[in-house]
């Protein structure tokens, strides 16, 4: 299929809507063919109970003292007993313009074209960790058996290899965590982007990244 | 207070966001020194020695300068690789890094220049002390390869002015690397600025000078009254005065910018133990020291050699530093 996704939601809403496009918050994405897998945490929905750390850490086998995934709370907003957190997802944003993959040596780091996750292939890694330093979420740490980097894969071999949902969207209790195919307007997470005001990290720095959020109504909005 | 001391190196040296080590400062040093010593090799060998008919027998490896080039620019970057390697989580797989490529990596373009380095050096090198290399092929090889020689010699030879241009170009290039390396890296807007490739080229040269002076007038008993040796001196107060300009223009540009760069810049140079090693060892011994010695020692005593080994060993020093400053606290702030 030789067409945008952002024609292609453009044509469907305009068959939907018929008028008001200019309206629509389209999220560009450089994939133009096959899907392109995004995830969105609506802090709002957050209540920090870290079941998603848990299940990553079971589900993709991450050692003790290293995380694919952390759930950080803020600063309490409010006075002790009504004071209320709100809760910040680090993990690998899966960027369409990867810093980490643009500068490995080896083409270890890469982003696979096929569903736009970001991933390493062990068996070209020497271990510089070039990428570790370039990733400006600092998300990515060695791993201490494997030695080579890792982060966050969207469970790429794990569950989403078996047709299942990532370890951290399901364990979730209040489904803060929504996964998808951001090329494909029916999904849910195309959805929820196009009728919430969502954000993501470190915009300016041009990594365009594809962890969307929700800002929790409570405090700072974060950048 | 002693603790407290303490725990500020500790802190200097470890946190957080603190991916590259030590080890890479040195690297980037040894590399920045061999791209220096390869640069003034050229230079000297092409336009120096000849100008001032300082070629005995039209032969530069006699050169005390000369041989302290060739000591430099290879055993520096040999001892840089190794370095290099080793700080790799998995050296045993450096191997790697010479059959894949990625053309957008700044350290896979560094590899690719680094061979060609290796080899252009190596050519250009055994042309150079061409007379020394015959006498020792003549004596230890054995008859096969004392056939072949005088054959490959002879067509390496017909080249031997584009290798100079080329190693010329390479060097300068390498030099740069160092700076680009660093320059990448979008996490740390200490480093994330078009101005640390120029410093680290203007630092990489005035190491190489100050590198090539001290060995060549101590191990090689350069005359300090030969013109080249004059040259080379009076080439110091110019380098240095450029590495301070990029220094300057680099903390402008992050106050200028302000935000995180402001942040990380007054991280670096606003206290603590970076900054003490900024005002005290890069700016104070590296670069105001050399400048003030020039300037105001008397001419009789600018002609000693412990005079000239007080000099670079002050802006090698500096250059040392300033490595691992950028390397350390350029990592402490991220965006
Ligand atoms: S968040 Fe970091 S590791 Fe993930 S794709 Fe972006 S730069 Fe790479
Ligand atoms: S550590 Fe491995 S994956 Fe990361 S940049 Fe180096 S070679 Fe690439
Ligand atoms: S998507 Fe998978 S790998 Fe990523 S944080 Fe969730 S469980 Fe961990």
């Amino acid at each position: 299929m030789s067409c945008s996704r952002r024609k292609f939601i453009a044509s469907g809403c305009a068959l939907v809507l018929g008028t008001g496009l200019a309206n629509i918050p389209l999220v560009q994405s450089m994939t133009i063919n096959g899907k392109r897998y995004a995830m969105l945490h609506d802090e709002s929905k957050c209540i920090g109970c870290t079941a998603c750390m848990d299940a990553c850490r079971e589900t993709n086998l991450v050692p003790e003292g290293v995380s694919r995934l952390e759930i950080i709370r803020s600063e309490p907003q409010g006075e002790y007993p009504d004071a209320n957190y709100s809760f910040f997802r680090k993990s690998c944003q899966h960027c369409d313009n990867p810093p980490c993959v643009e500068v490995c040596p080896s083409g270890a780091s890469f982003r696979d074209e096929e569903t736009g996750i970001v991933d390493v292939n062990p068996d070209k890694c020497v271990g510089c960790q070039y990428c570790v330093a370039a990733c400006p979420y600092q998300v990515r740490f060695i791993h201490p058996e494997k030695n080579t980097p890792d982060k966050c894969n969207f469970c790429r071999d794990t569950n989403l290899a078996q047709g299942k949902l990532p370890a951290c969207v399901s364990a979730c209790p209040t489904q803060a965590l929504i996964f998808g195919d951001a090329n494909d307007p029916a999904s849910a997470i195309s959805q929820q982007i196009a009728t919430k005001p969502t954000y993501r990290n470190k915009v300016p720095l041009g990594t365009d990244p594809q962890l969307f959020r929700i800002a929790d109504r409570n405090g700072d909005l974060p950048s | 207070m002693s603790t407290g001391i303490f725990d500020s190196v500790q802190h200097a040296f470890h946190f957080d966001s603190l991916v590259w080590h030590g080890p890479i400062a040195l690297y980037l040093f040894l590399l920045g020194l061999s791209a220096g010593a390869a640069m003034l090799a050229v230079v000297l060998k092409r336009w120096i020695l000849p100008r001032n008919n300082e070629t005995l027998n039209n032969r530069a490896s006699e050169n005390g300068l000369i041989r302290a080039t060739a000591i430099i620019a290879p055993a520096s970057i040999l001892l840089s690789l190794v370095i290099l390697i080793q700080h790799l989580t998995m050296p045993l797989t450096f191997w790697r890094l010479i059959i894949y490529y990625n053309f957008t990596s700044v350290m896979s373009i560094g590899v690719m220049l680094l061979q060609l380095y290796s080899v252009v050096l190596a050519l250009w090198m055994a042309l150079l002390f061409r007379h020394e290399l015959d006498q020792l092929i003549d004596r230890w090889m054995p008859g096969r390869i004392k056939n072949i020689y005088p054959r490959v010699m002879q067509s390496v030879a017909k080249f031997e002015n584009t290798l100079e241009w080329l190693l010329l170009g390479i060097a300068i290039s390498l030099g740069a690397y160092t700076g680009f390396l660093l320059a990448e890296l979008k996490t740390y807007p200490l480093l994330n600025n078009p101005i640390l490739p120029l410093l680290f080229f203007f630092s990489g040269l005035s190491s190489g000078v100050a590198g090539v002076m001290l060995l060549g007038v101590t191990v090689f008993k350069a005359r300090l009254d030969a013109a080249s040796t004059h040259w080379l001196h009076k080439l110091e107060r110019p380098v240095i005065l450029c590495e301070a300009l990029a220094l300057a223009a680099l903390f402008s540009l992050l106050f200028y910018i302000g935000g995180r760069s402001e942040v990380a810049a007054l991280a670096a140079i606003g206290g603590g133990f970076w900054s003490g090693v900024f005002w005290l060892g890069i700016v104070g011994l590296g670069l105001l020291t050399p400048l003030m010695l020039q300037t105001f020692t008397p001419a009789e005593a600018r002609q000693r050699v412990s005079f000239v080994v007080l000099l670079t060993s002050c802006s090698l020093s500096g250059v040392l530093m300033l490595r691992y400053f950028i390397l350390y606290a350029g990592q402490m702030t991220v965006y």
